[in-house]
């Protein structure tokens, strides 16, 4: 067989491969451009501008959201130290407040170890408890 | 393409009152309305192809846009814009495989979209759509970028993340397979 003969039923060459992959591209673009449909212009230009809007919104609001959060929380722990604090001054007070102290220092829950970890432990558990979900509240009507 | 001005849109969803003046976006409106005029049609007939779903690529051409003018990119011209929108586009369509409703697997088969209607050679179109549909999507978005838009192969490099030296056989083995499943 002379050079450049092929059979019919040969391997296509290079050329003819991509003539005939152009070929069906270039239908299915064509076919494509007739099947688009996108929505108009300004429609995607308000659509972008709202969404913009809302997001630079929000990212505004976060830092603010954060800072009441860590604001509970410092209030909610400054309020506990003041309780430990007022505790420990009524047990060492001599007053009317001392007195107090004393009553309650008779009934059954005196007898009570609180530096035992079985008692501090749930003790612990129940203010952390309590001042998560202080900040869980917080978020969750924040949002609302 | 839908008619309708900016100020029917804002009419039409109760909003005249809002003042859009003030979000900082890549491009303003009539730059980005003449380049999204310019390039819809084609972005959009490259998402359906990739994706091989008409409403994927409804719901990508919007996001891919407003990706754009969201971008902080410095761009030196209106093709350089053009890749970056398609870059954005095609890293979408990727991503969507992640999602609820994968599109990069083999099991997308272009030949279920819908026939074209109308006097036109819907058997060979059919045949045509199947055969890219059974190709990988990496090798659809090479071949339509290479032959629908006519992307160089530095363009198409940069679209895709490959190296423009890779380009030449990655396309060269892509058409041997689409022209193999054609003549099939």
């Amino acid at each position: 067989m002379r050079p450049g003969n092929r059979p019919f039923e040969a391997e296509p060459t290079d050329a003819e491969i991509e003539a005939i992959v152009a070929e069906a591209i270039a239908a299915e673009a064509s076919l494509a451009r007739t099947e688009a449909a996108p929505p108009s212009s300004a429609i995607v230009w308000w659509r972008a501008q709202m969404r913009a809007r809302q997001e630079a919104a929000a990212a505004v609001d976060r830092p603010i959201r954060i800072v009441h959060a860590v604001a509970i929380a410092a209030g909610a722990g400054l309020m506990l130290s003041l309780l430990g604090y007022a505790a420990a001054t009524l047990k060492g007070s001599s007053g009317w407040f001392g007195g107090v102290y004393q009553s309650l220092a008779a009934t059954p829950l005196a007898s009570v170890d609180l530096t035992s970890r079985w008692v501090m432990l749930p003790i612990t558990a129940m203010l952390v408890s309590a001042l998560v979900a202080t900040i869980a509240a917080y978020f969750i009507y924040a949002d609302e | 393409m839908a008619d309708a001005t900016f100020l029917d849109v804002r009419r039409l969803h109760g909003d005249a009152d809002v003042d859009t003046s003030d979000v900082a976006l890549a491009m303003d409106e009539d730059a980005f309305r003449a380049f999204y005029d310019r390039t819809s049609g084609a972005l959009w007939g490259y998402l359906s192809r990739i994706s091989g779903d008409r409403q994927v690529a409804d719901d990508l051409l919007q996001e891919s846009y407003y990706r754009l003018l969201k971008s902080a990119v410095p761009f030196e011209s209106e093709a350089h814009r053009r890749n970056y929108l398609y870059r954005i586009a095609t890293n979408l369509v990727r991503d969507s495989k992640r999602g609820p409703r994968p599109l990069f697997d083999a099991g997308v088969e272009m030949s279920e979209m819908p026939a074209p209607q109308g006097p036109v050679d819907a058997e060979g179109r059919t045949d045509v759509r199947r055969a890219f549909g059974r190709l990988k999507p990496r090798e659809r978005a090479l071949l339509w970028l290479a032959y629908a838009n006519g992307s160089s192969h530095s363009e198409i490099a940069d679209v895709l993340g490959l190296k423009t030296g890779s380009i030449k056989l990655l396309l060269f083995r892509a058409r041997r397979k689409l022209a193999a499943t054609l003549q099939r």
